[in-house]
C-alpha cells in the first residue's frame, strides 16, 4: 500500500487551505510530484468537515482529464492527508501575473477545457458550486483542471431536495443564489463559467461586488430589473422581497464587453442569463460557433507551460 | 453508478464462506497477538470465538437499527443503510475484541450522516445517546478517522432505496398490477430486515431491491414473475435470468432466517468481552487516555526544511490502524 507518509518527501509549502496547509511533495516510489493537503481535525468541533467528505466523494467519482485527481489518502496524527495531483499554476495567477500570456486562442482553449470538465461533472450529477479562477489550476503541460470540490455535491435531476444557498464566491455567484434560492440546479456553475469567460477575455471581473447586496445591485443594474419574461419565478425566491433596487434597463452587452467580438459576447450572454432554463448547458456551450471561428483554440503545444518548480 | 463503484469492486464478496473466512482470520489474528501465553485448548475460555463475535455483532446490528429509528431529528433511510454498510465492512477486517461494537456503531452512524448530507452537529448527535455525552462525542470523533481508514476511504454507498423507486415507476408504467403503491409496506419491512443479514456484502443493491419488490408482491397475493422474465430480462438471456432468480431466492431466504440472539447468551459474551478486549482501545483505560493526550500534543506542522520531512508516525499507527497490515 502507498498510503503512508513515509512514501513522500516534502519539497515545500504551497499554500493554506480552509482546514490546513498544502505541501508540495514527491512520491518516492514513482517520483511523481503531488500536493499533500493536510486537514487538521483536532480543533474541529464536529470532526472531519463535511466539505472534506464531499471533496473525497466527488473526486473518487470523477475521473476526467479536466478535473484534479485524488491519488490517495492517509491519516497522520489527528490529521487526514489528501494526496492530490500537483498543479504548478492556476488561472488566477495567469490573470494577475501574466495577462499577456492570455491570447485569444489560449482563452478559447482554457474555456473549452473548463467546459469539458463541467460537462463531465454534470453528466455525473455533481455540481461544483464554487467555480472561479482561483479553483481552476494549470499543470506543467498547460492543461486546465477543475479543483477544490469542497462544495461539490450530488444532485438529483428532479430537483427535489433543498440545498444551501451560501455557496460560490460572490463575484461568480448566480443571481438565484444571491436571492437565497434553496432549490437550484447545476446551472449555477454555468453562470460562473460565463463570468470567468468574460474575465479571461477582458482581463477584468465581469461583476465585482464588494458585498452580497452590492453584487446583486451590479448584476441587476447591468442585466436590467428582472421581470416574469426574463426570469420566470424570480419573485418567489426567499430573499426577493427583502430588498428592492432602483429600476434599471439592461445595459447592451457590447457596452458591458467593449471591443469583444459578437460571437464571444453571444456565448457569455447565453451563460450569464437570469432564466436557468434558457441558460445554456456545458454541452451546448461547447458547440458554440465561437469555438469554430478564427482564431481557433490553441492546441496544447501552444499553451503556456507553467514552471515545474515554482513555489509560492 | 454501482457497476463502476468501489462497492462492487472491493466490497461485494463471492459467497458467505468468503465472509466467514475473513472474520475468522481477524478473530485468530487478535488471539495470536494477545493470547500467545494461553493454551490453545483453553483459548476460547478467555477469548471470543468467531461464532460468539457473530452473535454479538448481530445484537449490535439490532441496536444500530433501534438507535437510527429513535434518532431525532428523523433520519432518512439512506443514512441508516449507509451506516449498516460501514458497520459490516469494519468488522470484516477487525475483531470486536480490538474495537468494541458500541463505539464503532455510533461512529458509523455519525459518518453516514455526514456522507449522506444529513447535517447534524456532534452535539445534536450525542443528544440521542444515553449516558455521558461528552465522553461519547470524544469517542466518536477519535474513531472517525480510524473508521474512514478501515473503509479504505470508500465512502459512497449504493443503497437499494433508489432502485426500489425505479422498479415502482417501471411497474406503474409497464405492468398491469393494480395500485403498486400498496407494495411499499412490504418493501420497507423487507429492507429493514435485509440489513440484519449479509446480503449487502453479497448482492447488488438492485438485486436486493427486486427481492424486496417481489417479496412485497407475494405478500399482497400478487405475482410479478412475468414482469421479471418477460420485461426486465426479456433480452438478457437465460443464464442472466438464472443468476438473478438464484440471487433473489438467496436474499429472501437470508431475510427469512433473521432472528434475535438470545439475551442470556449475549450477556455472557459481553462479560467475556470486557475482560478480553484490547485495553489500548478502551476509552476507560489509562493506556488509552495517555495515548490520546500524546496524540493531541503532537506537533502538527511538519518540518519543511531542505532535508526530508520528519515522517514520524510512531505512537499513531497503533491507535489508528492496529489491525491494518
Amino acid at each position: 500500500m502507498d498510503n503512508d507518509v513515509a512514501n513522500y518527501s516534502v519539497i515545500g509549502r504551497i499554500g493554506e487551505g480552509a482546514h490546513g496547509l498544502v505541501f508540495k511533495a514527491k512520491h518516492n516510489p514513482t517520483g511523481r510530484e503531488v500536493a499533500l493537503k493536510k486537514i487538521l481535525i483536532k480543533n474541529l468541533e464536529d470532526g472531519i468537515p463535511v466539505n472534506v467528505m464531499r471533496e473525497i466523494k466527488a473526486l473518487q467519482l470523477l475521473r476526467c482529464k479536466y478535473i484534479i485527481k485524488l491519488y490517495d489518502m492517509f491519516p497522520r496524527g489527528m490529521s487526514l492527508v489528501l494526496v492530490l495531483e500537483y498543479m504548478c499554476s492556476g488561472l488566477w495567477d495567469m490573470l494577475h501575473h501574466s495577462q499577456q500570456e492570455l491570447t485569444m486562442p489560449r482563452v478559447k482553449s482554457y474555456a473549452q477545457m473548463l467546459l469539458k470538465g463541467t460537462r463531465y461533472m454534470h453528466a455525473h450529477y455533481v455540481m461544483h458550486r464554487d467555480l472561479k479562477p482561483a479553483n481552476l489550476l494549470i499543470n506543467h503541460e498547460g492543461i486546465l483542471k477543475i479543483a477544490d470540490l469542497g462544495l461539490a455535491r450530488l444532485y438529483w435531476p428532479d430537483g427535489g431536495r433543498p440545498y444551501s444557498h451560501q455557496v460560490a464566491t460572490r463575484w461568480y455567484r448566480a443571481p438565484e443564489l444571491l436571492y437565497g434560492a434553496r432549490f437550484y440546479t447545476e446551472k449555477v456553475d454555468l453562470w460562473a463559467v460565463g463570468c470567468i469567460l468574460a474575465e479571461l477575455i477582458t482581463k477584468q471581473p465581469l461583476f465585482a461586488g464588494e458585498s452580497d447586496i452590492e453584487q446583486l445591485a451590479i448584476v441587476l443594474q447591468h442585466l436590467g430589473t428582472p421581470n416574469e419574461e426574463t426570469w420566470p419565478g424570480h419573485a418567489e425566491l426567499p430573499d426577493f422581497h427583502k430588498i428592492t433596487f432602483p429600476e434599471s434597463t439592461p445595459t447592451p452587452w457590447p457596452e458591458l464587453l467593449p471591443g469583444v467580438e459578437p460571437d464571444a459576447v453571444h456565448l457569455v450572454k447565453s451563460l450569464v442569463m437570469y432564466d436557468t432554463n434558457k441558460r445554456i448547458s456545458a454541452k451546448e456551450a461547447l458547440k458554440h460557433q465561437w469555438f469554430h471561428n478564427r482564431p481557433q483554440p490553441a492546441p496544447l503545444e501552444d499553451m503556456p507551460k507553467p514552471q515545474m518548480n515554482k513555489l509560492k | 453508478m454501482f457497476s463502476t463503484s468501489s462497492q462492487r469492486k472491493f466490497w461485494t464478496y463471492r459467497d458467505e464462506d468468503e465472509l466467514a473466512d475473513l472474520r475468522g482470520k481477524h478473530n485468530l489474528n487478535y488471539i495470536s497477538k494477545h493470547g500467545a501465553h494461553i493454551d490453545e485448548i483453553q483459548r476460547y475460555n478467555f477469548f471470543l470465538s468467531p461464532d460468539e463475535e457473530r452473535l454479538l455483532l448481530k445484537q449490535y446490528e439490532l441496536h444500530l437499527k433501534e438507535f437510527c429509528k429513535r434518532f431525532s431529528p428523523p433520519m432518512p433511510k439512506g443514512v441508516v443503510g449507509t451506516a449498516f454498510h460501514y458497520f459490516k465492512r469494519f468488522y470484516l477486517y477487525n475483531s470486536t475484541m480490538d474495537y468494541h461494537p458500541k463505539e464503532i456503531l455510533a461512529t458509523c452512524v455519525y459518518l453516514a450522516c455526514k456522507v449522506e448530507e444529513f447535517n447534524v452537529s456532534i452535539g445534536q448527535f450525542v443528544a440521542n445517546i444515553k449516558g455521558d455525552r461528552d465522553k461519547a462525542s470524544d469517542i466518536i470523533l477519535n474513531n472517525e478517522l480510524l473508521l474512514m481508514q478501515q473503509l479504505n476511504y470508500h465512502l459512497t454507498i449504493h443503497n437499494p432505496f433508489r432502485p426500489v423507486e425505479g422498479f415502482l415507476i417501471d411497474i406503474k408504467t409497464r405492468c398491469s398490477l393494480a395500485n403498486p403503491e400498496r407494495l411499499r409496506g412490504g418493501i420497507d419491512e423487507f429492507l429493514e430486515k435485509v440489513f440484519l443479514t449479509d446480503a449487502c456484502l453479497l448482492y447488488a443493491p438492485s438485486q436486493i431491491a427486486l427481492a424486496a419488490v417481489l417479496h412485497a408482491a407475494s405478500k399482497e397475493q400478487e405475482n410479478l414473475d412475468s414482469y421479471v422474465t418477460d420485461m426486465l430480462f426479456r433480452d438478457a438471456g437465460q443464464d442472466k435470468l438464472a443468476i438473478l432468480i438464484e440471487a433473489v431466492r438467496k436474499i429472501r431466504s437470508l431475510v427469512k432466517m433473521v432472528e434475535s440472539p438470545a439475551r442470556e447468551k449475549v450477556r455472557i459474551i459481553e462479560k467475556k468481552l470486557d475482560r478480553c478486549r484490547n485495553q489500548e482501545n478502551n476509552p476507560d483505560s489509562e493506556i488509552y487516555k495517555r495515548r490520546m493526550r500524546e496524540l493531541l500534543d503532537e506537533d502538527d506542522i511538519p518540518h519543511t526544511g531542505p532535508s526530508r520531512m520528519s515522517l514520524d508516525t510512531s505512537g499513531v499507527t497503533t491507535v489508528l490502524s492496529p489491525s491494518a497490515s
